[in-house]
């Protein structure tokens, strides 16, 4: 802790914000010299204005990754101070260590697992059904924009010293002013707030895109998995989000302006719950379900198989996402909901292993005859099934509502939760990125440094969280910061700290190997997996617009049966037009005003937030106005 | 057709069994009797009432269950990553389509919702005889004259009990063999309520009182802490509990 007098004021700054400040200051400058020397600048002035889905798409993974490098370091910090009992590592004690894990839960699941996933989707899903692009261009831009301004408000709190501290749940009351009175909660809801609306958006444009853009003969079912899942999660994310979103303008109200939603004589704790639940446990299948798809498409194409059982996987796909808005409950069997409610929703939760487990089989079966090829994001996905499978069983236990009364919120919990959506969401987006990589930027990632990505990651994985069911059963509550020397917990919690740190070294690996295939990578042909499906018959990488001359389809993977019988894919004589990109740099804008809006909220400067919001009308005004379809529309219909 | 790939289905489980996935069956069954034998040293695996002994029975039999699950997900990803990887033989090969077979389907839909429905009983059971139920419910525990009443509240960061007879403690004193209505209050935030070898964890919420009926069923010393997160020293909320003998509780309670 660091004392400064500025202007008579006195001002605590804890020893990691400033190094974080010092590490800005220098790498800040560094980076900007770097990109006037490589005459950059035009390049992003040039993804700054772009509505290229796989612009945006990329835009998508790299700030994904970089959030995502954030809070795996967040999680490095709290893995070393529990590292061995009574630990004192640096200042991450009390309230630190509380704002690193509330940092760590948010970013992980909102800017990076979300983000990274929403990205394969704009970099995929058109070019797997045969679309030109996203259908609605500057909305996508719009959404990708909105995540970044969320993101980076999320993370300005950090540097202002003032991370959010309630969890990532952020339970009321503990996250209302009474019990927080720091900014950190209000940045936890802006920086939501402002990224779910991004979010919704794109669910939008995803649906009506695979509804509406898919190329002649694609009829629904013979759609790869992957966009089934994204069709599928686009509707979970419409349904589960305005949730999320009443919940949070809820506890802004009761932060800001002293209503008591969540407490009082009126309003309840449980309400709280009740709303981020009837949102988090969809959340959970909106981040499995894309994960889902990938490994369906990445199963199939290295096996040189049909996807086994196909109905079948659409159907648990329409199942799992169904049966996810009827569980929420279960993560509430201690709150004393009574008997009724604990063992409904303890069946209702069991129903869910039925279609996860179909999957299951039904992706090990289109192993099974095939000619199973051992890539790097085939490596992810043989990963992926065993981990996903105990995060599954484990679901299971968890469902036993009387033994979760021992499970719930310690590290039995955490080590769940980390199976299902690190076994799911994390491999499926290595496995998606390694997989589609010759889609997003021409070349191939390197397979022996993918190799140690893959081994180091997965044994460090288990090696971290397998332990901590035991961690937990042995009494071990999550979100706390020490233990004592006489519990019987340090081995444990010392073999997860390694694991975790090996986890840590694989995620180098895979940074490495991205930079070095940047360096002097080996170029990738239009087809250089031997794919089934549409995004194969584009060149790599896909470009700006692809499908000049749309495929006809006339049966599912019709791309791989086409190769096979040694000719070409039909071509559609007069296709429908493409939506239309614009260079326009309103959505950055827009989102920026929004950051700046948020910001004025947050410390109550109302004059600030109200100038925002006239400009942000303004915005909105001037684009509804303008179209930049007119001129075809002109075009195509002369008379009128 | 089918008969016969079931032939060949089983026969790959048994070889599993026989050879190659003996050295992971052995290390599989291995942790299995570790976490039953090492039991009396994780905590709650280690019960000391009826509530207790209840899940650690239904954590035991759940595990049981889903250690089935897990070893024919396993030996079949083994077999078949093991059987059908690329070779250099096999290499330009286009493999046999094999879609769907409907009985394996219908089989593993069915087979699961057998499974869930054995475990689904005792759960079902147990969960409805240890379900809390806030005051104002018609409870048994408000009637039970027999029972030891304790006055719990919770308070950013630690506990007060406060018995019978008014006294007041930081560490929590019950007796063995009796029954107990804890009584639980917050004073501020969301709290939770556990001693892991008494049983599960009972939320504390603010606003509200909450019934949590427990009979100590052996002596010993256990620490109790809170497992809900409820702010900066959460981790420090921690307090004893001491189950003793019914005259050294009267003994206790009398003491200043």
């Amino acid at each position: 802790m660091m004392t400064f007098n500025l202007l008579d004021e006195v001002l605590y700054m804890p020893s990691d914000v400033i190094a974080a400040w010092v590490l800005a200051l220098l790498l800040g400058p560094a980076v900007l010299v770097w990109i006037t020397r490589q005459r950059k600048w035009p390049v992003l002035w040039e993804y700054a204005r772009t509505t290229n889905h796989r612009k945006v798409g990329t835009m998508y993974l790299l700030f994904g990754l970089l959030f995502f490098l954030r809070a795996g370091t967040d999680a490095l910090i709290m893995r070393t101070q529990l590292a061995v009992p009574q630990n004192d590592f640096w200042v991450f004690q009390g309230e630190k260590y509380n704002e690193v894990f509330s940092t760590h839960g948010t970013m992980m699941i909102f800017f990076a697992a979300m983000p990274l996933l929403i990205g394969l989707m704009n970099i995929a899903v058109p070019l797997q059904i045969g679309a030109r692009d996203l259908a609605f261009p500057f909305l996508n831009a719009v959404s990708f924009w909105l995540f970044l301004a969320g993101g980076l408000l999320f993370n300005l709190a950090f540097f202002l010293d003032s991370s959010p501290n309630a969890g990532w749940t952020a339970y009321t009351p503990l996250s209302t002013d009474t019990y927080t009175q720091t900014a950190g909660n209000d940045y936890y809801v802006f920086a939501l707030q402002i990224s779910g609306l991004g979010t919704t958006l794109t669910a939008v444009n995803m649906i009506v895109t695979i509804l509406r853009h898919r190329a002649p003969g694609m009829s629904l079912t013979r759609m790869p998995l992957f966009a089934w899942a994204t069709l599928i999660t686009s509707f979970l994310i419409l349904i589960a989000f305005p949730v999320l979103t009443i919940a949070l303008f809820l506890l802004m109200f009761d932060r800001l302006f002293d209503t008591s939603f969540f407490s009082g004589e009126m309003g309840s704790p449980v309400y709280w719950q009740h709303l981020f639940w009837i949102f988090g446990h969809p959340e959970v299948y909106i981040l499995a379900l894309p994960a889902f798809g990938i490994f369906s498409d990445i199963i199939s194409t290295f096996s040189r198989k049909k996807v086994f059982g196909y109905m079948a996987m659409v159907i648990s796909l329409c199942l799992i996402g169904f049966l996810g808005f009827m569980v929420w409950a279960h993560h509430m069997f201690t709150v004393g909901l009574g008997p009724m409610a604990n063992t409904f929703f303890a069946i209702t939760t069991m129903l869910i292993a039925v279609p996860t487990g179909i999957k299951v089989f039904n992706w090990l079966f289109t192993m099974r005859n095939g000619i199973v090829r051992f890539t790097v994001p085939m490596l992810f996905a043989i990963a992926f099934i065993p981990t996903f499978v105990m995060g599954g069983v484990t679901g299971v236990m968890l469902s036993v509502a009387a033994a979760d009364m021992q499970f719930h919120d310690t590290h039995f919990v955490v080590a769940h939760f980390h199976y299902t959506i690190i076994g799911s969401t994390i491999l499926g987006i290595f496995a998606g990125i390694y997989y589609w990589y010759p889609k997003i930027t021409g070349k191939i990632l390197n397979r022996r440094l993918g190799l140690w990505h893959a081994g180091l990651f997965v044994t460090g994985f288990h090696l971290t969280f397998f332990i901590m069911h035991i961690t937990g059963l042995n009494g071990m509550p999550r979100r706390t910061y020490t233990y004592e020397w006489g519990e019987n917990l340090l081995a444990f919690n010392l073999i997860s700290t390694i694991g975790a740190f090996m986890m840590g070294a694989g995620v180098l690996f895979f940074a490495w190997n991205i930079y070095t295939t940047h360096k002097s990578g080996e170029k990738a042909s239009a087809d250089p997996w031997q794919g089934r499906s549409l995004e194969w018959t584009v060149a790599s990488p896909s470009p700006e617009h692809p499908f000049e001359k749309v495929p006809i389809v006339d049966q599912r993977d019709a791309f791989w049966y086409a190769k096979q019988s040694g000719r070409k894919l039909q071509v559609e004589k007069d296709p429908r037009p493409a939506p239309i990109a614009v260079y326009t740099i309103q959505p950055a804008l827009m989102s920026m005003i929004l950051l700046v809006m948020s910001i004025g909220l947050i410390y109550n400067w109302w004059l600030l937030a109200l100038i925002c919001g006239g400009f942000l009308l303004l915005m909105f005004l001037w684009r509804t106005w303008k179209d930049e379809r007119r001129s075809l529309y002109e075009r195509e219909e002369p008379d009128e | 057709m089918f008969i016969g790939f079931l032939d060949r289905l089983i026969g790959s489980m048994i070889s599993i069994h026989m050879d190659k996935g003996r050295v992971a069956m052995k290390k599989i069954l291995l942790l299995f009797t570790m976490l039953i034998v090492g039991g009396c040293q994780i905590r709650t695996l280690d019960p000391h009432s009826q509530m207790a002994d209840d899940q650690a029975f239904l954590i035991y039999f759940s595990f049981a269950i889903m250690t089935v699950v897990m070893l024919v997900v396993f030996s079949l990803l083994f077999r078949f990553t093991w059987k059908y990887k690329e070779t250099e033989k096999n290499k330009e090969d286009v493999p046999e389509e094999i879609n769907d077979n409907k009985r394996l389907e219908i089989s593993w839909t069915l087979i699961p919702v057998v499974l869930l429905a054995i475990l689904a009983v005792p759960t079902v059971m147990i969960t409805y005889e240890i379900s809390p139920q806030a005051t104002g419910d018609s409870t048994s525990a408000n009637n039970n004259d027999s029972a030891n009443h304790v006055h719990v509240t919770a308070e950013r960061f630690n506990w007060t009990f406060e018995y019978e007879n008014g006294k007041q403690s930081k560490d929590l004193v019950l007796p063995v063999g009796k029954s107990i209505v804890l009584h639980l209050q917050s004073a501020d935030v969301i709290h939770s309520f556990w001693v892991p070898e008494l049983g599960g964890k009972q939320d504390v919420i603010p606003g509200k009182e909450i019934l949590y009926e427990v009979t100590p069923g052996k002596t010993g010393n256990f620490l109790g802490k809170c497992a809900e997160f409820c702010g900066m020293d959460h981790a420090l909320m921690r307090f004893d509990t001491e189950i003793v003998s019914e005259e050294k509780y009267r003994r206790w309670l009398l003491d200043e």
